[in-house]
């Protein structure tokens, strides 16, 4: 239609539009350069936070960083440091409380009794029956792959990942009843795959029986006595201030100290989280930087559209909002196109890093749906704040000056 | 209807300060005809600048209509060149990625005091008053440089100013164009009474004028 009618924003919208498509080279390369930087938010974001909670999991799943054991004791050092080994030596259930040491910072007594003739598996199978409380534990519930829908009471039993018993099902170990609560992921501990977890009250509570098929009661299941201790260090503590600390406060015990890698690694990934950010942030200002001098080029170049504007009755503010349309259509749609481009980069990363690492067992787990979401839309007003900033000081210096020395230093 | 008292205008140079408009007085009544001649460099855009609002003075004050444009803020400075003032440059000075008729329509727009389709209606009528009917959604780069005179004039008188400055609007233009941009501006000039001050050369043009204004180095001859 001849002199369709359209309105003051959609005009000044249109002048923003048809001034990047008229520099398309200098507009594509600007889109380009934040699509990067977005891409590089965006998906960093999104990794750090995977990274993070799959360590979070990860690293409680893989235990504790260390085992006390009584000196003299068997040992037996996974990756996974699950449990301790069976032992006929004990220590006192609370000597690392008592001890109090700064370097330690969780840790786990366990009670283990080997048995036969428990009436589990076939009659002549050993069963390592463990004992752990349930409220300070952290190397065997993170492992539980399979659960009822209730917390762990006494009577439960939890199975290694070899054992084959529907949850809820009766269990019966030497005659008595119990019930299965749970069954673990495969732990890599040949032994303990196939042994029965449960709580000291439970395990405290088949100390009759257990003493009736030995010749000698076990000293384990004495009231105040434990197999050992898993041990995770405090944040910031090495390994050797612990065996040391732990060494010269209690008497009679051993460290065991797993695979310190995974410990080194917890804690310089959180500096390199920090690392990672500061460099987010420069970056972010840097873009912002760059887009302020594109800009201001820009706007030195357009003085005489902008004096005209001014001259047949433009607003300083519509003068300044003209440009940071403009600026922010180029970042948003490269913040846009730096989220496809990091969705591209994390689908790499998923068929070959997350891929390679899910094959040797250490899991990762993607933050949820809505979270990547608001970092995709994070990404993309990111983007767009820095394109307004950037404009916003050279927009508003033009739009200080005279119409006529605008229009005038065009030429 | 204008009133310019001690109107100075000082330009900074690398080379030093220069004197663009040195001390002018002007009156101009309403509804007339003004032409202002001089030579180049004499100051007369300078002034025709100023009179406009569209570059501050150094010095010394402007009146158009009752009200010292100068001691306005951007905002209403914005809004009483957009409503009271039309200005015709000595250039082409049309946007070159709108249309004819939005360009036309642009000030009304700013102004918000009609409606988009009784303003785009008003803008379809003065095109077509200059002759440019068809060419309604014609591109600037599309006609020639005397329609794109035409539809800057267009423009001038989209929002009915008082006042029209023209400054030196057909310099770049063949005799035959420039007589018949002339003839559009005085006609709108006789027409609807809209007080009219040209820029120009053109010493015929000048005569017709009911007042000249001849300026040299930055101040009025007498």
């Amino acid at each position: 239609m001849a002199g369709e009618i359209r309105g003051v924003r959609w005009l000044l919208l249109s002048l923003a539009l048809q001034n990047l498509g008229r520099r398309k080279a200098r507009s594509l390369l600007l889109i380009a350069s934040v699509a990067i930087g977005s891409a590089v938010v965006f998906t960093g974001a999104t990794l750090m936070q995977s990274i993070d909670r799959s360590l979070s999991v990860g690293f409680t799943r893989l235990g504790a960083d260390m085992m006390v054991v009584p000196e003299g004791a068997l040992t037996n050092i996974t990756a996974a440091l699950l449990v301790v080994e069976p032992t006929e030596l004990v220590l006192d259930a609370d000597a690392l409380a008592k001890a109090n040491l700064a370097s330690v910072g969780r840790f786990a007594a366990q009670k283990i009794v080997r048995v036969e003739h428990s009436g589990i598996g076939s009659h002549h199978d050993s069963v390592d029956l463990i004992g752990f409380d349930p409220a300070r534990d952290f190397t065997i519930q993170p492992w539980l792959a399979q659960r009822v829908n209730r917390g762990l009471q006494p009577g439960d039993v939890i199975l290694g990942a070899e054992r084959d018993a529907p949850l809820g099902s009766q269990l019966l170990i030497f005659g008595k009843p119990h019930t299965v609560f749970g069954r673990l992921g495969r732990t890599g501990v040949g032994t303990h795959e196939r042994g029965v977890f449960m709580s000291f009250v439970t395990l405290e509570a088949l100390a009759g029986v257990i003493h009736g098929q030995m010749s000698a009661p076990p000293a384990v299941l004495a009231p105040g006595k434990v197999s050992g201790f898993l041990v995770e260090l405090a944040p910031g503590a090495t390994a050797l201030q612990a065996r040391f600390a732990i060494l010269s406060a209690l008497k009679g015990a051993k460290v065991v100290a797993g695979d310190t890698t995974m410990s080194g690694i917890r804690q310089g990934l959180a500096a390199l989280f920090d690392g990672i950010l500061a460099l987010m942030a420069l970056m972010f200002a840097s873009t912002a930087l760059m887009v302020s001098v594109l800009f201001s080029a820009i706007v030195t170049e357009r003085r005489g559209e902008l004096g005209l504007l001014k001259a047949i009755g433009a607003r300083r503010g519509q003068v300044i909002g003209m440009m940071v349309t403009e600026a922010v259509l180029a970042t948003g749609i490269g913040g846009l196109l730096g989220v496809v481009l990091g969705v591209l980069m994390m689908r790499l990363f998923e068929r070959s890093l997350v891929f390679y690492l899910e094959k040797l067992g250490v899991p990762f787990i993607w933050v949820d749906t809505p979270r990547t979401i608001a970092f995709a839309g994070g990404a993309i007003v990111l983007a767009s704040v820095i394109g307004a900033l950037g404009v916003l000081y050279p927009a508003w210096r033009a739009s200080r000056r005279d119409a006529y020395d605008l229009v005038r230093s065009e030429g | 209807m204008l009133s310019c008292r001690r109107l100075r205008k000082n330009y900074v140079t690398e080379r030093g300060a220069v004197t663009a408009v040195a001390g002018i007085d002007l009156d101009v009544e309403p509804g007339r005809f003004a032409a202002i001649i001089g030579r180049s460099g004499s100051g007369k855009s300078s002034l025709m600048a100023m009179i406009g609002g569209l570059s501050r003075p150094s010095d010394g004050t402007i009146t158009v209509e009752g009200t010292d444009i100068w001691r306005l803020s951007d905002n209403a400075l914005a809004a009483f060149r957009n409503g009271r003032i039309g200005f015709v440059f000595q250039f082409a000075s049309l946007l070159p990625t709108l249309r004819l008729i939005d360009n036309v329509a642009l000030p009304a727009l700013f102004g918000k005091r009609q409606a988009a389709a009784a303003l785009y209606a008003k803008a379809s009528a003065l095109l077509g008053r200059m002759g440019l009917r068809d060419y309604l959604d014609a591109y600037p780069s599309e006609v020639s440089a005397g329609e794109q005179r035409r539809a800057v004039i267009a423009r001038a008188l989209i929002n009915d100013p008082a006042l029209v400055l023209a400054d030196e609007p057909t310099g770049d233009l063949d005799e035959q164009t420039e007589i018949e941009i002339m003839d559009e501006l005085l006609g709108v000039n006789r027409e609807t009474g809209t007080t009219l001050i040209v820029v120009t050369h053109n010493l015929s043009l000048a005569e017709q004028a009911q007042q000249i204004v001849h300026i040299a180095n930055g101040a009025v001859v007498p």
